[in-house]
């Protein structure tokens, strides 16, 4: 781990981020073993789901697990075993991400050019997970990019440097995906799709996730129930006016509050009510649900 | 005298008899000197000229009539004035002496002069004018009668007046007048007062105030008249030409308050009236709807409002009196504590929604009740498991938070029986709060009654054919009104209970309920012993138990009743519970006999026991009790009746509810597919059996359960209902412009406001617009213009193909891209060895932004658009003519037929053709694109007619109905443009444009102000054109009007319009101005 002005900030190099820590992540089914299963079997994978449902700290929580020496967890996470820790390299995508910005491109120099990876090329060289979120949000000839590493081939050609990369074993790519937004335009290919498994992820039930609240949040038991309930009402309302339900996330932002004073009605308001829609109607449907809910 | 006699036999023989009739009347009355001179004067009315003899023969007839009232000078001077009027017109004098002896009686002999010359100076020497003064002189006797003498010379002035603008309307007034004027006390003056003001503004009016004076004025408290007579009056002086509507609905307004306020609202006019008199009449009319909304004391407050606004916006002032401003709405609404269902539908369903997580609708409860399926009261919330029916105006308290607090308790309460499950009670499902019996119960039931042919229901029921658990459940029970109602209160309770735990923001609000429920119960030692029972049960379900009043020899039953209430105090509690718990009430309950007790017989007693209930407590109490009341004969007792309801727990039908359920779903309660279909039959028996449909005698209207049977089956839409399409929606509303707003009460209409510029705000809810499809015509008309117009299309289809490319052009010079731009580059390296800061912008990239436009149509079919273009113009394509022999043929066939079938085009055929040039064009392209007609008459009819929707592809239907575009009626631009943005917002594309085709200035009836200012319409489409670009729409205006530049300015204001030159360039310009607007 190179920490460098340690005072200030952290910062890493792309292959030195690692998981330390564990993260704090609840399973709903078997996404684990799922996981586990596909990254023995170096099966690149598919994340579906809405927003704040858990995708990346799934990632995250993987990456952990996975550096993790079998059979002997407790003797993890020094730095001397870096060699067991494997780098987790997220790519988060937009519209304007091109396959130079995955893969690399040359840079003017004093003397000439210099050729600087991109974070992909870098992820494929270290065995890295690779995490490409929202997938969707990238332009499409930049998805084709990955096509020869999501398959059998595992290999990433880089054309400006007339090379053929091939992945470092323990290399793994995540994309996560959400449905919720698809519209014509912003919808995977069938070619793309179909180079993954695919593991969906929904909003955990009400007493998962109200666990995943209070141990997030430090908010207390009871205002954790109440707001998963609160999560658990207003995903009734999806397709009745709101595009998406309340995430875990905003849930996880409103407890925190709580945690810090803050009365739970306006937590709600400010956190979840406000953020998830600018309906009038259906912000004061969402307030009176709250109202209902919190004393 | 004799020497008048001789003159006399001259006379003509009638007079000759009415004289000898005459005198000898007189000779008691008259001396002899008074005989002589009244023959004399006879005779010189009679001879004054040569058809004064008529006249003469009246005066003598009436003569000896007058002569009893008047003494003879007066008689003297009464016979001078009718000589000097018949020296003027002798039929004037015959109807003066006619009225003699009607005026005499009530008239002052001092009078008689002036009453004569006011006939008199009616008489102008034409026939018309003598008419109407004989008119007077018939009508007087009633005048003098009813009026005072200084009332009748003001009207006989006023009727003066009036004749100088026209007699038939002045004899038309005297006559309406002699009556109206008759019924009036002190405001007769007033009143007359106002007429005479009116002659000289709007003397037509006079007549028509006349005639509703009397229908109007008694509405007012009599003290009020005169002022609100005054009112019109300085209205009608302001220039008010319709005095006689305000009188009409003034008084009707103000009719409609209390007595007492009719003073205080007038002071209100006068104070308007000093601002803007306009305003004063509309403020009168909207009155009735404002006080049905606000207080007395609120209105102040709204009017004040109002007052202060009218000063610096006049118009506006006078939109806010009509209510016809949103200004004004919002005053009333943030005025009104009441709160209307409509207001706050649209959250309270969302808020159901989330709750349930059902797709729940929430409507008016009458709704329901008018399905005539068992629902009967209209002020109750109830559900009937897909929607929540809720009363349509709450006024409970002085506020409308709590008003709104209201509807959400009893909206919650009602999602609470979706929500927690009260309607999927399942007869053999466990309980697990008590030991379930209800299989045993049936067991024991059926034993007993398999011998008994009456209950052949029964068993058929318990053969398998069930309609629902619910009333399989109830089959249980025989008083199944008992039954239904301890049921209702323990579930109830259950909910209630269930409410507070699951939401504890509710707690506090709720709690608030059930005490002021509580508050209106009636007392327990004033009911029958059964009833206060069950009522001792509806206080513990409102969680009360302290000091209840309960009758001594039951104190044992009420504590048991208490722990099985409390049992159900469990957030585990099933509706299965509820039902166990209603069986071991029931048990209790029918075992107590329904007599009266002596007072001393109750005490006092507090229930709030941490005590378990137990079986064993239960059936040794039972056991105690005996057979009770279920032994007894039945006359001693009282009548059973059901506890009063609890408002906020609204009405409750699990049977009905689980019998539409099962059939909506089409199966058994159990699920198993097989089992019978519902027959009507089996429902009729359902419902006789049922308690819930509250019928007091068995087998009363046989017919009444067929209709609740029928209509049962058609809400669950088993048999196809037999009305006729539409039937069920409102009557087409018809309002007139000056109405107030509407409702969109049919599916595909939609209500949209208007915008008033004058008054700067939006009339709300002004106009519907209704969507209808264009009827399919022949798909020839299609065909034709492709071939009429072949190398057009060709070159269209062309320049749109060609755009496609132009989207994925090069991006040259970017700060980064794909590539260097190389030539950039290289000036970037040549500025960088010159020691010139190079610049970074040395990449380029493909832009491959994809086309995403969404294009809706609009094209006017008002009947304008059935103008003739001029002819002699040869048709596009006549120079080319194709050289194959073959098509050359074809080309010729089709134009002679083109010929013969229509000799002109009319603007609509242009505008057709257009739309067909673009079908093609824009497939080619792939826009997403609708096109949709408009026309109308009036604001509560304007049509919207889909010729292709957004979401349509392009069929052969949609070319059909290209066919059949045709002008219609007329052009209410603003809520056609409206309605098409609201189909353009749900579009996602990024490129939005709405295209609007037109022939001329937007008009439609009542779309301007008065008929006279066309601004009004043209600033309404204006501000729909606005509303659009607002929402991200480019809006876009073609018209054909030479004359359109003036209004298109005003209209479009900065946004792009083009005034078509050449009407015929129409179909080419088209499509060239889509390619120029979207690329």
């Amino acid at each position: 781990m190179a920490k460098t002005a340690e005072a200030l900030y952290n910062q890493f190099t792309i292959e030195e981020y690692f998981v330390e820590e564990e993260p704090f992540y609840l399973p709903v089914s078997d996404e684990v073993e799922l996981f586990e299963a596909a990254y023995a079997a170096q099966v690149p994978i598919l994340l579906k789901g809405p927003t704040g449902t858990g995708k990346t700290r799934f990632v995250e929580y993987m990456a952990w697990k996975l550096s993790q020496p079998p059979a002997t967890a407790k003797r993890r996470s020094k730095a001397s075993q870096n060699g067991h820790l494997i780098p987790l390299v997220t790519i988060a995508c937009h519209e304007d991400l091109t396959a130079s910005d995955l893969v690399g491109r040359y840079l003017l120099d004093a003397e000439g050019t210099r050729w600087i990876d991109g974070p992909l090329t870098r992820a494929v060289k270290s065995g890295a997970i690779c995490y490409l979120d929202e997938i969707v949000e990238a332009r499409k000839d930049t998805t084709v990019l990955i096509h020869p590493l999501a398959d059998h081939r595992r290999v990433l050609p880089v054309e400006k440097q007339g090379l053929v990369l091939e992945a470092k074993k323990g290399f793994q790519l995540v994309i996560s995906y959400n449905p919720g937004y698809q519209s014509a335009i912003k919808d995977l290919k069938e070619s793309t799709r179909q180079r993954f498994i695919a593991i969906e992820f929904v909003p955990p039930p009400p007493e998962a996730e109200a666990k995943i609240i209070e141990k997030e949040s430090g908010c207390t038991h009871r205002q954790a129930l109440a707001l998963a309930k609160l999560g658990e009402k207003i995903r009734n309302l999806q397709e009745h006016g709101l595009k998406e339900g309340a995430s875990t996330r905003v849930l996880i932002y409103s407890g925190k509050l709580m945690a810090k004073g803050i009365a739970p009605r306006r937590a709600c308001h400010v956190a979840v009510v406000w953020g998830i829609t600018d309906d009038h109607e259906v912000q004061r449907s969402i307030e009176e649900v709250v109202s209902s809910i919190f004393e | 005298m004799p020497e008048l006699w001789e003159d006399l036999e001259k006379l003509p023989l009638p007079l000759q008899e009415e004289f000898h009739k005459a005198a000898k009347t007189l000779s008691l009355i008259f001396k002899e000197d008074e005989m002589a001179s009244w023959a004399k004067e006879g005779l010189a009315i009679s001879t004054q000229t040569a058809r004064s003899w008529e006249a003469g023969v009246e005066y003598l007839k009436v003569s000896g009539e007058v002569a009893k009232y008047l003494s003879f000078s007066s008689f003297t001077q009464w016979t001078r004035c009718g000589a000097y009027l018949s020296q003027d017109s002798p039929s004037l004098a015959v109807a003066y002496f006619r009225a003699g002896p009607g005026i005499v009686v009530n008239l002052r002999p001092q009078h008689i002069a002036r009453w004569a010359g006011l006939g008199r100076s009616m008489y102008k020497g034409t026939w018309k004018s003598s008419t109407l003064a004989s008119k007077f002189f018939e009508v007087s006797p009633s005048l003098v009668r009813n009026l005072s003498f200084w009332d009748v010379e003001v009207f006989a002035g006023l009727i003066e007046s009036l004749s100088a603008k026209s007699y038939d309307l002045a004899n038309e007034c005297l006559t309406l007048g002699n009556q109206a004027l008759a019924g009036m006390g002190r405001e007769r003056e007033a009143f007359l007062s106002l007429c005479r003001t009116q002659t000289e503004t709007s003397w037509r009016e006079v007549k028509a105030c006349f005639e509703v004076v009397d229908k109007s004025l008694p509405q007012i408290e009599e003290s009020q008249r005169g002022r609100f007579l005054r009112l019109a009056e300085h209205l009608a002086r302001e220039g008010s030409r319709e005095t006689s509507v305000f009188l009409v609905s003034g008084s009707t307004a103000l009719g409609k308050i209390k007595p007492q306020a009719q003073q205080h609202i007038l002071d209100l006019c006068d104070a308007l009236l000093s601002v803007s008199p306009q305003a004063v009449h509309a403020f009168l009319r909207s009155l009735d709807s404002v006080l049905s909304r606000i207080t007395l004391a609120q209105l102040d407050t709204w009017f004040d409002r109002g007052a202060r606004l009218i000063k610096e916006n006049p118009e506006g002032g006078l939109a806010y009196f009509r209510v016809e401003s949103n200004t004004s709405e919002a005053a009333l609404e943030s005025l009104s504590s009441s709160l209307e269902l409509d207001r706050v539908r649209g959250v309270l369903m969302l808020y159901c929604r989330a709750l349930s997580g059902a797709d729940i609708e929430v409507t008016e409860s009458s709704e329901l009740v008018h399905k005539g399926i068992g629902w009967v009261s209209e002020g109750h919330a109830t559900t009937e498991g897909t929607k929540v029916y809720l009363p349509p105006i709450i006024d409970r308290y002085p506020s409308k938070d709590e008003n709104f607090g209201w509807y959400k308790v009893v909206s919650t309460h009602q999602v609470a029986h979706i929500e927690f499950g009260s309607f999927l009670f399942a007869f053999e499902k466990p309980s697990g709060l008590f030991q379930d019996t209800r299989l045993e119960r049936e067991k024991a039931l059926l034993a007993q009654v398999r011998e008994d042919p009456e209950m052949k229901a029964y068993l058929r029921g318990a053969e398998g054919n069930w309609i629902t658990d619910m009333s399989r459940y109830f089959s249980l029970l025989s008083d199944r009104k008992l039954a239904l109602d301890v049921f209702t209160i323990l579930e109830d309770g259950r909910l209630d209970y269930r409410v507070k735990q699951e939401y504890p923001g509710m707690k506090h609000i709720y709690h608030q309920v059930q005490e002021s429920a509580l508050e209106s119960r009636p007392p327990l030692l004033e009911l029958p012993l059964r009833q206060a029972m069950v009522e001792l049960l509806v206080r513990f379900s409102l969680e009360q138990h302290h000091g209840l009043m309960v009758p001594r020899k039951y104190v044992k039953a009420a504590r048991v009743l208490a722990k099985i209430q409390k049992r159900l105090h469990n957030v585990a509690a099933s509706v299965e519970a509820s039902a166990e718990a209603t069986l071991r009430a029931y048990e209790i309950l029918s075992r107590i006999p329904n007599e009266r007790e002596p007072q001393e017989e109750w005490e006092s007693q507090d229930f709030d026991t941490e005590e378990e209930f137990s079986e064993e407590e239960l059936s040794k109490l039972i056991e105690e009790m005996g057979t009770g009341a279920q032994g007894e004969e039945e006359e001693e007792q009282e009548r059973y009746e059901s506890p009063e309801d609890i408002d906020f727990r609204g009405d409750f039908k699990p049977e009905l509810v689980q019998t539409l359920n099962r059939m909506r779903s089409g199966q058994a309660p159990d699920g198993e597919d097989g089992s019978e279909p519902l027959t009507k039959e089996m429902l009729e028996e359902l419902l006789r059996q049922s308690a819930e449909l509250g019928m007091q005698n068995e087998g009363e209207d046989a017919e009444a359960m067929a209709a609740f049977a029928q209509n049962l089956m058609k809400e669950a839409g088993v048999t196809p209902p037999t009305s006729r399409p539409g039937q069920g929606y409102g009557p087409i509303v018809h309002v007139d412009e000056q109405g107030g707003a509407l409702e969109a009460r049919e599916p595909k209409t939609y209500v949209y406001d208007e915008w008033d510029f004058r008054a700067a705000d939006y009339k709300p809810k002004w106009c519907i617009v209704r969507e209808k499809t264009v009827e399919e015509g022949d798909l020839k008309f299609f065909g034709d213009t492709m071939r009429n117009y072949a190398p057009l299309i060709n070159d269209v289809r062309r320049q749109f193909e060609l755009a496609i490319p132009e989207s994925f052009r090069k991006v040259r010079r970017q700060p980064d891209g794909d590539e260097f731009d190389l030539d950039a580059a290289v000036e970037a390296m040549i500025d960088r060895r010159s020691g010139i800061t190079p610049s970074e912008k040395v990449y380029w990239f493909r832009n491959k932004q994809e086309r995403d436009v969404a294009v809706v149509f609009l094209l006017d079919m008002s009947a304008s658009t059935a103008e003739a273009i001029d002819e002699g113009r040869p048709m596009v394509g006549d120079q080319d003519a194709p050289d194959d022999p073959v098509e050359y043929m074809m080309w010729l066939r089709s134009r002679r037929e083109g010929l013969v079938r229509r000799h002109y085009k009319r603007i609509i055929d242009l505008e057709k053709e257009g739309v067909a040039l673009l079908l093609q064009a824009l497939e080619s392209i792939g826009d997403i694109y609708g096109i949709y007609g408009f026309s109308g008459y009036g604001r509560e009819n304007v049509e919207f007619y889909v010729i292709k929707d957004v979401e349509e592809s392009l069929t052969d239907n949609v070319k059909k109905r290209i066919d059949k575009i045709s002008p219609l009626h007329a052009t209410r631009m603003g809520p056609a443009i409206r309605h098409a943005t609201a189909k353009l917002v749900q579009q996602e594309a990024k490129t939005k444009i709405l295209f609007l085709i037109s022939d001329g200035r937007p008009q439609d009836r009542g779309y301007s102000r008065e008929g006279v200012e066309k601004e009004y319409a043209v600033h309404d489409t204006h501000m729909a054109l606005v509303e659009a670009r607002r929402l991200n729409i480019t809006p876009f205006c073609l018209t054909v009007d030479k004359s359109g530049h003036d209004y298109l300015k005003a209209m479009c204001g900065d946004m792009n319009y083009e005034v078509l030159g050449d009407i015929w360039t129409l179909p080419q310009r088209l499509p060239q101005l889509y390619r120029k607007l979207t690329i």
